[in-house]
């Protein structure tokens, strides 16, 4: 009996041991792992020649603009655009493009002779809008033009038409966007809006949408928490003007701001009847 | 003989028409626009867009076959037109007559061209709203849609092909006719020439 207890312990002990003599073997490895590794990547770094200093100094300026290139969507190194003019804004010459027109025209290169006229129809449409943003007012109800924010688009198409945008900006946020277009899909919906006789004025609850009139034409006035007022006012057979006012106290005062604007010489400057 | 002395002397009936038409808008369109008149003269220009697309339009009739199949051409169905606006050019040659007819539609800028360029273009797109009438075959290189709708009355298969070529938009329908027969029409018509023209 004591010779079984004896050889039980002499197991255990031996057990014991080795189990200890592993855990030791295994630091030991783990420690020249870490060191061949740590080793390797130094020979890594000194292979690429300072790569390490450069990718440190990066992670440490990303104020920068390279820094924010860098860790963009990009990947890699290429480095984030500091400067440039951008484009230069050069309106199609109308004369140059008819004449190219007629050209192109007689040598029946047709799609040629589209392009011209398509060009010189976008340089009208560029000069009509200049002329309607040069006749709008220079201040209206105390707010001031923003003239960075002019802008004249024109596909050339005579489809989407052209578009022409002007914003009054004042004290408290107050801000009047005045937006002509012509030839648009938008006063389709709205002028089918004014002709039905399908859609009532509400009497009760909150009323977000009414018929109006400004300077005689008829218009859509709406409010929304959101964005604020907006008023839709056609002109002739294909043209809208729509004013938006942000901050605007009351239906009176946007009101007052759109009588400000010369609705019949617009509608004069793009030819509506 | 008689028919094609006719025949060309339509044409060019037609094409000196529009010559004058666009001569004349053009000189207006310069003319209001050295008087200041922008808006006549914008006017004048659409008009002249207008003339082209119908030029272009005629000259693409000269490409189209005459026989789509055994089914000819029915010349005085021949329509064009343009808007000179957004949507643009539109071509149509019909063939044949009740109860089999066969025609050819081109459009430029088609409502439908987006769309169709869609389920093209992204597979997964095209997997999900595909069904058992619906196909993509290659007609010279070009990935088309090849739909094909049974008559329930006659029993009758009739098949309509969409070739969308940027912005140009090929629709070829034939009645009673197999995939074959279709793709073969469509592969007969020359539609690299079609669409430079068109665009």
């Amino acid at each position: 009996m004591k010779i079984k207890y004896a050889c039980a312990l002499g197991v255990a002990l031996a057990l014991g041991i080795l189990s200890s003599k592993a855990q030791v073997l295994n630091r030991l490895k783990q420690k020249v792992s870490d060191k061949t590794e740590q080793k390797a990547g130094d020979e890594i770094d000194k292979l690429f020649g300072g790569k390490k200093k450069a990718n440190t100094d990066q992670s440490g300026g990303n104020s920068g603009a390279n820094g924010g290139a860098g860790q963009g969507g990009a990947g890699g190194n290429n480095p984030g655009n500091n400067g440039g003019a951008g484009l230069i804004s050069t309106p199609p010459d109308v004369k140059q493009n008819l004449i190219d027109a007629e050209v192109a025209y007689k040598k029946t290169s047709y799609g040629e002779a589209r392009y011209a006229v398509q060009q010189a129809m976008l340089g009208v449409e560029l000069e009509i809008g200049n002329k309607i943003l040069k006749s709008l007012p220079e201040s209206v109800v105390g707010l001031t033009k923003d003239a960075a924010a002019d802008q004249v688009t024109s596909t050339g198409w005579g489809w989407a038409g052209l578009t022409i945008q002007r914003e009054y900006k004042g004290a408290k946020d107050k801000q009047l966007n005045v937006i002509v277009a012509n030839n648009s899909v938008w006063m389709a919906g709205v002028n089918a809006y004014l002709s039905s006789g399908g859609y009532a004025q509400q009497t009760s609850g909150q009323q977000n949408w009414k018929q109006t009139k400004v300077k005689g034409y008829r218009a859509i006035i709406e409010f929304n928490e959101g964005s604020g007022y907006k008023l839709s006012v056609p002109i002739g057979q294909s043209s809208i003007i729509v004013y938006e006012g942000i901050n605007f106290a009351t239906e009176p005062d946007l009101m007052k701001a759109a009588e400000a604007i010369d609705i019949d010489g617009i509608k004069k400057e793009l030819g509506e009847q | 003989m008689k028919q094609i002395t006719l025949l060309g002397l339509g044409i060019i009936a037609c094409i000196a028409t529009t010559a004058q038409d666009f001569n004349k808008n053009i000189a207006t369109a310069r003319s209001s626009y050295s008087s200041g008149n922008l808006q006549d003269s914008r006017f004048a220009m659409e008009q002249v867009l207008r003339d082209l697309d119908i030029a272009i339009g005629k000259e693409i009739l000269k490409l189209l076959p005459t026989k789509a199949g055994t089914l000819a051409m029915v010349e005085k169905e021949d329509n064009v037109s343009g808007t000179g606006s957004y949507v643009g050019l539109y071509v149509n040659r019909h063939y044949g007559a009740d109860p089999k007819r066969a025609s050819i539609e081109i459009m430029n800028n088609s409502p439908i061209i987006n769309s169709l360029t869609a389920i093209l273009s992204m597979p997964v797109l095209g997997g999900m709203m595909r069904d058992e009438n619906q196909k993509i075959v290659k007609i010279q290189g070009y990935k088309s849609i090849l739909n094909k709708q049974v008559n329930t009355e006659t029993g009758k298969t009739n098949y309509e092909l969409q070739i969308p070529m940027n912005n140009t938009l090929l629709t070829l329908k034939m009645d009673d006719t197999s995939e074959g027969d279709i793709t073969a029409v469509a592969n007969g018509i020359q539609l690299a020439k079609i669409v430079q023209m068109a665009q």
